[in-house]
């Protein structure tokens, strides 16, 4: 017994001066392989008297159980040694870009309409899509437009050669002909809002183009007056540009609202004054055209104009993503360069 | 509209000066302020003096000796313009005087006689473009003031946009009546006041046409010396953005800035006979306007006319026969209300917009003629020296058109577009300050005046209210409405969207139109619904000239303009409508136009790293693309076939049904397409409606994925090459049945050993039951089963089972 208790003493530094799991595995056979001291006692336990057995074969037990529990921690450690060499070994340039997946980029018109929508949809409203190619009775005479006006003229509005003459089939100039197909076709209360073309005769320059996109917002209830229509745009204006936004309105004339007028947001990227590139200095930027829906509007769709009220707006929305992200000549919307459209998503 | 303030304040007594202030009062009111001009002279040291002497130089010709002064001992100064006399007033820069641009002035020698400065020619005072002559001012101008700081040349002009529906306000008067409601105080309009001859009129007016002339006035003056007009008149229609022509012209330009009511002047001694007749223009009517251009009219045109022929366009232009001229001694002036549409039409048609029609088009008040061609009379007799008849003509064809409009305003109308707080003081108040005539309480008979021809009903009461009252006076409230958000097809569009850019293509926004040479490289047939295009009747340029029918040509569009600046791997889709030549589903009267998805790759489409070749696109990367779109979008039950269509590869592309009904075509675009479009290797595309593929779809049901354990394995055959693989593996799958977890080629091999017109294709299978792990036994019969299913559809298992 005292060999064994000698064994137990000498293990640790023939354990632990191991550095390969070879030499370990060696170490393992010589303390506990079938030559080992150990296996030894076991052997010899059956000559023992009976009353010597239980305390030997418990001390053999528990040799065996401690120097198993050596090696076992030895093996850990040189496992992971040996892992750590490897891994140490495999080691990368994390400044490298070494594979690149091919991504897609939303264009900058779309994710603008997609976010004026959301915000349009938090507060109840439907997204509703209408044709481009119109009937003057929409675009025009529906909402309020005389048959003399100058909007009318070719100089402005393209038309097109298809169908009966007499419908002056054209290019929408304007969202606002879904005012009164939704109108027409739902009864109220409306909260629409109708992203689109539009389109206007207008050669392509630095700021206008014959094809572009609007966003037509039409509210119509019981008992909406202009603190709706102002409470509404100033909503947006902070949601859009920024929660310190503060809006202005300055009357306007579109034949189709009464009163009219034009929304201005504080400009976002100065205090007014001086060379600002967003605003010119003026403090201010124009957004957009509103107004109460005009009462012909109404009656024209069969609406009731004594007993519900409204507002629409309508937003260019090449213009308000040029004035969020300076986007200039208007021609970088279409011409659809990567190096233009990877720079949004 | 130019608004110079110098002149602005012969009409209103404003609190301030500060134009900012003015400009921010202006557009609260509606009238946008475009531009503030600050107007300053740049000269100094130039002073008015008088010419006392003028003698000839005694070596020189072209230049005269002049003894001038500015109160002062008389100074020799020599000049070169002929436009005055002794007695003039002139403007003297004084040696040390520094002239507009920074010219400095000196005393100097001319041909042997010394010069103290120089008289002034407006150019050279930055005043204007006359340097003909030199500078006259009105003679009594006190002499030896400063030039600089005199007649009112330190001005502010507001550049003013007005709306089209207030014509009212486009003039002195009319800016000044609006910043007078605005700020309560009065505002004046002039009050003429000359000498007169007691005769009668030589020129009698009839209107032919009463819908085209509400009104005619004419006035007569008599002796009239057409000169240039005074110095403070001249700069007044300068910083009103008028050039200044000869005292008769000016002063009709005069009278419409300051009233709004245009004026012609006629020199009557050319108009021919002794009426003037308004009437439409005969057929085949010819007119040289003061611009000098000859004009062919026809019966839609209005004209102002003698006994022989057209004059005046009416509302327009003059015409140059019966111009003033430096000769005209007899003037007729006009002052007339013309019907605005007639105008309006007239002048777009002879792409003539003058002061005159910009303001007739929009509508001139028709109580203005008789003051405002008295004003041009007071004005031509006193500046131009005539004697003024006291008789007017004035014909008046519309009575309906003077009569001032009644509105009954119901004081609900306020509060139902403008909310609480507009009770009867208030509206009353508000609405008089606009000079509307009110009466009673509830509802308020309100009386509008002539010169507010927009205000006719309640609702345009209303907004005059708003108007004044102030826009940004009103309370911020957000009405919240009833939901909806997005449709289940705008949802899926957006997943469409959202899956293409996850495979790498980059959404393109073209505008709606191709061109005829774009067309002609698909080699679309006649009868193609792509080849049957919707014109535009007014195009501006041919490249917008005709609706696209198809997203395609703008998609290579994009790949080229890229190409051409040196991108040659591209891959972009686009969303949008077509317009077809036939009529619309479900709107009346429209043409078709339905949404459409397209997509096109050009060059290698992938991810890309060290050491890795991305595939160049071919038909398998847009089939690949197909598919992923098909599982982003849960759509089921579609099928490629192989098409030849005009501009694809006529063994790469293929029409997707879905459904059994054809969406569009995908595949390579035809090669030759390729080299006309200007761009190299495989092109891809794919151009699908979009409808079916986001019309809401039946929810596909969740499968309780087994806790057994797949059978897994490849199984190869030979096939002839008109076998599709799609074909192959749907008899396959079948016959296994429930049991098929997933089946997919992984070789597709031609050549030896196989004959040609012979293929092999290799399709790994895994077989899986929910329920058991499948015996030796069920997969056995499996697999037999499956290979009799691909020698029913032609194909021979290759090797053994």
């Amino acid at each position: 017994m005292e060999s064994l208790d000698a064994l137990l003493k000498t293990a640790p530094t023939l354990v632990k001066g191991t550095s390969t799991l070879d030499e370990l595995s060696e170490a393992e056979a010589e303390l506990l392989g079938r030559r080992s001291l150990v296996a030894e006692f076991q052997r010899g336990i059956g000559r023992l008297p009976p009353e010597e057995r239980p305390a030997v074969g418990k001390a053999i037990q528990e040799a065996r159980r401690t120097l198993g529990k050596l090696i076992e921690t030895q093996r850990r450690r040189l496992e992971t040694e040996t892992e750590r060499l490897m891994l140490a070994s495999d080691r990368v340039d994390v400044s490298l870009a070494a594979l690149e997946y091919q991504e897609g980029y939303t264009h900058l018109i779309t994710s603008t309409i997609e976010e004026v929508c959301d915000i349009f949809i938090g507060l109840g409203y439907r997204v509703v899509g209408g044709p481009e190619a119109e009937s003057g009775l929409y675009n025009f005479d529906a909402l309020n437009t005389p048959p003399t006006h100058p909007s009318r003229l070719e100089s402005d509005t393209l038309y097109l050669d298809w169908g009966d003459p007499a419908d002056d089939m054209l290019l929408r100039t304007h969202t606002s002909p879904m005012q009164a197909r939704y109108m027409e076709e739902h009864d109220p209360p409306v909260y629409v809002v109708v992203p689109g073309k539009v389109y206007r005769a207008d050669t392509p320059d630095a700021t206008h183009s014959p094809v572009f996109h609007q966003i037509e917002g039409l509210a119509v209830d019981e008992g909406l007056t202009f603190s709706d229509l102002r409470g509404t745009l100033a909503y947006f204006a902070r949601e859009f540009f920024g929660s310190e936004r503060s809006i202005r309105m300055l009357p306007n004339f579109f034949p189709f609202t009464e009163p009219s007028a034009e929304m201005h947001a504080s400009c976002f990227s100065c205090e007014g004054g001086g060379q600002c590139r967003v605003c010119g200095g003026v403090g201010w930027i124009e957004l957009l055209g509103c107004g109460m829906v005009d009462p012909n509007v109404f009656e024209w769709v069969g609406y009731d104009p004594s007993k519900v009220s409204g507002f629409a707006f309508g937003m260019g929305v090449e213009r308000i993503a040029q004035v969020r992200h300076g986007v200039s000549p208007l021609r970088h919307f279409f011409d659809n360069d990567l190096r233009v459209l990877s720079q949004f998503r | 509209m130019r608004v110079s303030l110098n002149w602005l304040a012969d009409y209103i007594d404003l609190g301030t000066s500060d134009p900012e202030e003015i400009a921010q009062v202006l557009e609260s009111l509606g009238h946008e302020v475009e531009e503030t001009e600050r107007l300053a002279p740049d000269f100094g040291r130039v002073v008015t003096a008088r010419v006392l002497e003028v003698e000839a130089h005694p070596r020189a010709d072209r230049i005269r000796v002049c003894r001038v002064t500015a109160g002062g001992e008389p100074q020799t100064v020599v000049c070169g313009a002929w436009n005055f006399e002794a007695g003039a007033t002139v403007a003297w820069a004084l040696p040390g005087a520094t002239l507009s641009g920074g010219t400095e002035i000196g005393r100097r020698s001319i041909r042997g006689v010394e010069s103290n400065g120089m008289i002034c020619s407006e150019t050279e005072l930055g005043l204007g473009e006359d340097a003909d002559g030199i500078l006259v001012l009105d003679s009594e101008v006190p002499l030896g003031e400063d030039l600089a700081g005199f007649g009112s040349l330190t001005d502010t002009v507001l550049d003013l946009s007005i709306t089209p529906n207030r014509p009212d306000v486009m003039s002195y008067v009319g800016v000044a009546r609006e910043l007078a409601a605005f700020y309560r105080v009065d505002y004046r309009v002039p009050e003429p006041v000359f000498a007169q001859v007691e005769a009668r009129p030589r020129i009698g007016i009839t209107i032919e046409d009463p819908t085209g002339c509400y009104r005619f006035v004419s006035r007569e003056v008599s002796g009239c010396r057409v000169s240039a007009s005074p110095f403070w008149m001249r700069t007044r229609l300068r910083a009103s953005g008028q050039r200044p022509i000869s005292n008769v012209v000016d002063i009709t330009n005069y009278v419409l800035l300051e009233l709004g009511q245009p004026i012609h002047a006629f020199d009557l001694e050319e108009l021919g006979g002794e009426g003037i007749v308004v009437r439409r223009a005969h057929p085949g009517e010819r007119l040289t306007t003061l611009d000098g251009v000859e004009r062919d009219l026809t019966p839609a045109d209005l004209v102002v006319a003698d006994r022989h022929r057209a004059s005046a366009l009416a509302g327009t232009m003059g015409g140059g026969a019966s111009e003033v001229t430096a000769k005209t001694t007899e003037v007729l002036i006009e002052a007339a209300s013309w019907d605005p549409p007639t105008v309006l039409h007239m002048s777009k048609r002879h792409g003539l917009r003058t002061e005159a029609s910009a303001r007739f088009e929009r509508g001139v008040d028709p109580a203005l003629p008789p003051l405002a061609a008295t004003r041009a009379a007071e004005l031509v007799s006193t500046l131009a020296g005539g004697e003024a008849l006291s008789e007017v003509t004035d014909v008046v064809a519309r009575e309906d058109r003077l009569r001032p409009v009644t509105i009954d305003f119901e004081l609900r109308e306020a509060e139902r577009i403008l909310g609480p707080g507009f009770d009867a003081p208030r509206v009353t108040d508000l609405l008089s300050r606009l000079h509307l005539g009110t009466e009673g309480e509830d509802p308020v008979r309100v009386e509008v005046p002539t010169f507010r021809p927009d205000l006719t009903r309640p609702i345009d009461l209303v907004e005059e209210l708003a108007r004044l009252w102030g826009y940004n006076n009103f309370p911020e409230r957000v009405p919240r409405g009833p939901g909806g958000g997005r449709s289940v097809s705008q949802r899926r569009t957006r997943t469409l969207r959202q899956a293409l850019c996850g495979l790498g293509f980059s959404e393109s926004v073209s505008l709606s139109f191709m061109r005829s040479s774009e067309i002609e490289i698909w080699g679309w047939e006649e009868e193609d619904e792509r080849a049957r295009e919707i014109r535009l009747k007014n195009p501006l340029r041919e490249e917008e000239s005709i609706l696209r029918t198809t997203l395609l040509p703008g998609l290579l569009r994009v790949a080229r303009y890229n190409y051409s600046h040196g991108l040659d791997e591209l891959a972009v889709f686009e969303l949008g409508r077509v317009f077809l030549d036939r009529p619309h589903r479900v709107l009346p009267k429209v043409p078709d136009q339905p949404e459409r998805v397209g997509l096109l790759a050009t060059g290698r489409l992938g991810g890309s790293g060290l050491g890795v070749e991305r595939r160049p696109v071919d038909f398998y990367t847009v089939s690949a693309v197909w598919r992923a779109i098909s599982h982003q979008l849960d759509l089921e039950g579609w099928r490629l076939e192989p098409v030849e269509a005009a501009g694809w590869h006529p063994a790469r592309a293929a029409r997707l049904l879905l459904d059994g009904e054809p969406v569009g075509i995908m595949g390579e675009v035809h090669p030759s397409v390729v080299r006309r479009a200007e761009l190299i290797g495989r092109v891809i595309a794919m151009e699908l409606d979009l409808d079916p593929l986001v019309a809401d779809r039946r929810h596909w049901q969740f499968r309780a994925p087994s806790v057994f354990p797949p059978y897994t394995f490849d199984m190869a055959f030979e096939a002839p090459e008109d076998l599709a693989a799609d074909d192959l593996l749907s008899a396959t799958g079948e016959a296994a049945g429930d049991l098929l977890e997933s089946a997919r080629v992984f070789d597709e091999f031609r050549g030896e050993p196989l004959s040609r017109g012979r293929k092999s294709l290799a399709i790994n299978y895994t077989l899986r039951a929910p329920d058991r792990t499948l015996s030796s036994e069920e997969t056995a019969e499996a697999l037999r089963s499956m290979a009799d299913a691909a020698r029913a559809a032609g194909a021979e298992l290759r090797g053994e089972l």
